[in-house]
């Protein structure tokens, strides 16, 4: 699983997967901890989030187990998610039954939520064929041959300068942004 | 390499996405190390891909996540009309079968010996008691005077052992709630019409009989002469017995 998530293959089954394993537990936590259905959900679409980005910068090798790993990120992301909306901490907050209560300092690779909302809102105000393509080519690892397949473009070089282009124009955007590009200065090196 | 060179710009791109060839990619290297102005843009570029693949991260776990959403809700079934008259009622059937529990559990945590005894007790006119042509004693007399003390007293001294004597011993006694008295009393009354010719007051006595029991909570006694009277279509109290009335006396035992 955590090869996968690594390399980037088969993720849509790999994440199925660990929805499958952890979603219920992690989602009770919430529930029983002052959390509505949809604020466990929420919660635990950030986690997955997190975690995979962690798995890639290899700040996850397995060391503890996924189970546990994944709960202190859910425990951290919703104690800060209680705090932030203003309430008392639940100092007897309930643990799922069976939990191994292991604790692990999770807090330092969590970038803050806003900053990513504000990442997700710059990208998004990238033009459609710009996003598309850088999308395809760093996201998707997709080679310029297979992005032309996927595009109206004649040629490979000209899906590589529109690339380019694309690249340099949110480059500008993100530079003009200094808490955005903190935030991802942190996603970067944790 | 000059770092002020037109093709810079894309050549660190080409080095940000891995195209450079050795010797390539080893000049950038040096010259990375070596210029920190370099190295920032070449860090604002690693920053901008990094803002590239956490939207799309964050796109691919949205849509997974929409799908399990999808997975996890308990699917909802299309029934058909037919299905769907069976399911109403079956409803209606559990509804009608949930109140009519309901009706039985009240009337079981409701029910009590003191209740059953109410509403079946009526209080015997004397009248009946004259209809067999003596003359009116003095227990008679008390008793119509309701005077159940006075009753019970002749009775206790002896004065009067006859069988209506022993009959309004017993009614008077039920009057004055002495259950047990009572019960004495027309068992009296039924062992001397068995060594009568002519029984007197004999359902009479069955009748108050029986409900003495109840309220005494000798249930079992009280089934006994309920069922023999609801037996005999001939029993002057035949109509008053009835299965209702030996079914709640029965429930009383499990109270």
């Amino acid at each position: 699983m955590l090869a996968n998530l690594r390399t980037g293959q088969r993720m849509d089954e790999t994440i199925k997967a660990i929805y499958r394993s952890h979603f219920e537990g992690l989602c009770w936590y919430v529930m029983n901890n002052n959390g509505s259905r949809q604020d466990a959900e929420d919660v635990f679409q950030e986690v997955m989030v997190n975690f995979i980005e962690l798995v890639q910068k290899d700040k996850f090798r397995g060391e503890a187990s996924v189970k546990t790993f994944l709960f202190s990120l859910n425990r951290y992301t919703w104690l800060n998610e209680l705090k932030r909306r203003g309430r008392a901490l639940v100092r007897e907050e309930k643990y799922e039954r069976g939990q191994d209560r292991v604790e692990l300092d999770t807090s330092h690779f969590i970038a803050d939520r806003e900053g990513k909302a504000e990442v997700l809102r710059v990208v998004g105000e990238l033009g459609e064929t710009c996003r598309k393509i850088l999308l395809l080519f760093y996201y998707e690892n997709l080679s310029m041959k297979e992005i032309l397949e996927a595009t109206d473009y004649e040629t490979e070089q000209v899906v590589r300068n529109k690339k380019y282009k694309c690249l340099k124009q949110l480059e500008q955007m993100v530079n003009a942004n200094p808490a955005l590009k903190q935030t991802l200065k942190n996603l970067l090196h944790g | 390499m000059d770092n002020s060179t037109p093709d810079m710009p894309e050549k660190l791109v080409r080095y940000l996405d891995g195209e450079l060839n050795e010797d390539e990619k080893k000049i950038i290297e040096q010259q990375l190390n070596s210029d920190s102005v370099l190295q920032q843009e070449y860090n604002s570029l690693l920053a901008t891909r990094e803002a590239i693949r956490h939207y799309g991260l964050q796109q691919q776990v949205d849509a997974v996540h929409q799908h399990m959403m999808g997975e996890f809700q308990v699917p909802v079934k299309k029934i058909g009309s037919k299905r769907r008259i069976i399911r109403n009622a079956v409803a209606i059937a559990a509804s009608v079968l949930l109140l009519v529990a309901g009706y039985a559990a009240f009337n079981f945590f409701t029910l009590s010996p003191e209740k059953v005894f109410n509403s079946n007790f009526r209080v015997f006119e004397l009248t009946t008691v004259r209809s067999d042509g003596a003359g009116e004693t003095a227990a008679e007399k008390a008793y119509r005077e309701k005077n159940y003390k006075e009753v019970i007293r002749i009775h206790d001294a002896g004065e009067d052992h006859t069988r209506k004597g022993e009959f309004l011993c017993g009614v008077a006694a039920l009057e004055l709630k002495d259950n047990k008295k009572a019960i004495t009393c027309f068992t009296e009354v039924l062992e001397q019409n068995k060594q009568a010719t002519v029984p007197i007051l004999n359902d009479e006595t069955e009748y108050y009989l029986f409900l003495s029991y109840i309220r005494d909570r000798n249930y079992n006694a009280a089934i006994a002469i309920m069922e023999k009277i609801k037996d005999d279509p001939g029993h002057l109290y035949h109509k008053k017995v009835t299965s209702k009335l030996i079914r709640q006396v029965k429930l009383l035992r499990w109270r």
